[in-house]
């Protein structure tokens, strides 16, 4: 098991909560204007980290016992000091990589990274180029980030795909595959597009619940055709959840492998520019530990009550369908983030596959209705309903707006 | 000194339907299956397949005449 990726858990990263992963948001700057952006990202925080302040951080990282670093905005090579801070990271023994749209990450920028030691670059593409054009704000950001996949590999470093699915772009997947391969991606990461920010204000983007009966044999077929191709298909952690594609698709390895729960707070920490700390990047204030600023951050990560949910989370937290669900005591409701961004609270989460088809088993399904809207502001949430109905209810796919 | 993380109870792969199911259960809850003698079918076919594989290692490895 040498060679697999350092993100990958040991017995021991449990036993003493180790940090894992991180994702630091280094600036919410950024230069695409994507219309599902969970931070609304577009300016530079008035009050982010100063560069003395993210390299004391990436020490402090280190000291944790942290292996790998995702670097996100916004867009991080915005950040004026970003090879600096790759290079500490790289210097302290982590891993780095950075989540970029793509749009300006000319040559330059790649050479300069991959010397300061960045290993890795995941390239946002949403869908085909009219699709990707819509979704990320800027005509021309789709032909950007297929440029940007082939100048990543032209410059050795590891290039993987992340995707978002949603009604725009679950149609062009299979497509989007073939793009990406020819491209010289290796990985590809996909996610359910959440209902945060600015995809909170644009719901038609979301999937219903029971589209995850769609969802899940084709993600399943595809990591089939993917790994024949060359391509690792890796499921973000809010797809899922126990259907009969669970050990096809989460199989490195080992065919036993499953969704455990969310990992928040446990093996992943997320930091905002500011220094906040949170357990995973896309939760809510609501979920912030505190910031580095006031405290150090050993004493955030091993006491701050905020990033401890899932510690503290029992089966007698969870409500709806996830409480008295079969999985309720490994699952424990999902992914936190989706659960809390739909109904303000986590702990029941309708995006999972096992719950669609015992629904469908039913003869039912459940759909979602947005009955409040997102106040506005970075990592923030509207609220939605759930109505149960047939199946074959005739209504449309897109989530309604009070219908 | 970090608190532990939450380990979640573990689940065995249901080697006739491939769901998940928990340790404590003889039958597959999705598929009715014996849980115990399809593990005891997989397990004996995958011995079968390394001791096939290594058979073929070996054969390949031996010069020719």
């Amino acid at each position: 098991m040498a060679d697999l990726p350092v993100r990958y858990t040991r017995a021991e990263d449990l036993a003493n909560r180790v940090p894992v992963t991180i994702v630091w948001e280094i600036t919410l700057a950024c230069d695409l204007a994507c219309q599902h952006c969970g931070s609304r990202a577009g300016r530079r925080r008035r009050d982010e980290l100063n560069r003395d302040e993210a390299l004391d951080l990436v020490a402090q990282l280190a000291d944790l016992g942290a292996r790998e670093v995702g670097l996100i905005g916004g867009e991080a090579y915005l950040r004026k000091d970003w090879i600096e801070i790759v290079a500490a990271i790289r210097a302290a023994g982590m891993d780095c990589i950075i989540q970029t749209g793509g749009r300006n990450l000319n040559d330059e920028r790649v050479a300069r990274a991959a010397a300061a030691g960045l290993q890795g670059v995941g390239v946002s593409v949403d869908g085909l180029r009219e699709v990707h054009d819509e979704l990320r704000g800027v005509p021309g950001s789709f032909d950007l980030a297929i440029a940007a996949i082939r100048r990543v590999r032209a410059h050795g470093l590891v290039a993987t795909v992340n995707t978002q699915i949603n009604n725009l772009s679950l149609p062009q997947l299979r497509e989007i595959m073939d793009l990406i391969i020819e491209a010289g991606a290796t990985n590809w990461q996909l996610a359910l597009t959440v209902a945060m920010g600015n995809a909170a204000d644009r719901p038609e983007l979301l999937l219903q619940p029971w589209r995850m009966l769609e969802v899940m044999p084709l993600l399943a077929e595809l990591a089939g055709e993917g790994r024949e191709r060359g391509l690792f298909l890796q499921l973000a952690n809010n797809i899922g959840y126990f259907g009969p594609h669970e050990s096809a698709l989460r199989n490195l390895l080992d065919e036993e492998v499953y969704f455990e729960g969310c990992n928040a707070g446990d093996l992943l920490m997320g930091i905002e520019a500011d220094g906040t700390i949170k357990g995973c990047p896309g939760l809510s204030r609501h979920y912030a530990g505190g910031n580095v600023r006031d405290r150090r951050l050993r004493d955030i990560w091993e006491n701050a009550e905020p990033i401890a949910f899932n510690r503290r989370r029992t089966v007698e937290d969870l409500w709806g369908f996830c409480r008295t669900c079969d999985y309720a005591e490994v699952c424990m409701g999902g992914c936190t983030w989706t659960s809390h961004a739909l109904f303000g609270r986590a702990g029941n989460n309708p995006m999972c596959h096992h719950r669609a088809l015992e629904m469908d088993r039913q003869g039912l399904r459940e759909r979602l209705v947005k009955v409040k809207d997102a106040p506005g502001h970075s990592f923030d949430h509207g609220e939605f309903a759930l109505v149960v109905e047939p199946a074959n209810a005739r209504v449309p796919d897109r989530i309604l707006v009070n219908g | 000194m970090a608190e532990p993380a939450r380990i979640p109870p573990r689940l065995r792969l249901c080697r006739g339907c491939a769901r998940f199911v928990h340790l404590d259960r003889p039958a597959c809850l999705y598929c009715g299956a014996d849980l115990d003698a399809l593990e005891a079918a997989h397990q004996a076919r995958r011995a079968a397949i390394r001791a096939a594989a290594e058979a073929l290692r070996q054969a390949m490895s031996r010069p020719r005449t």
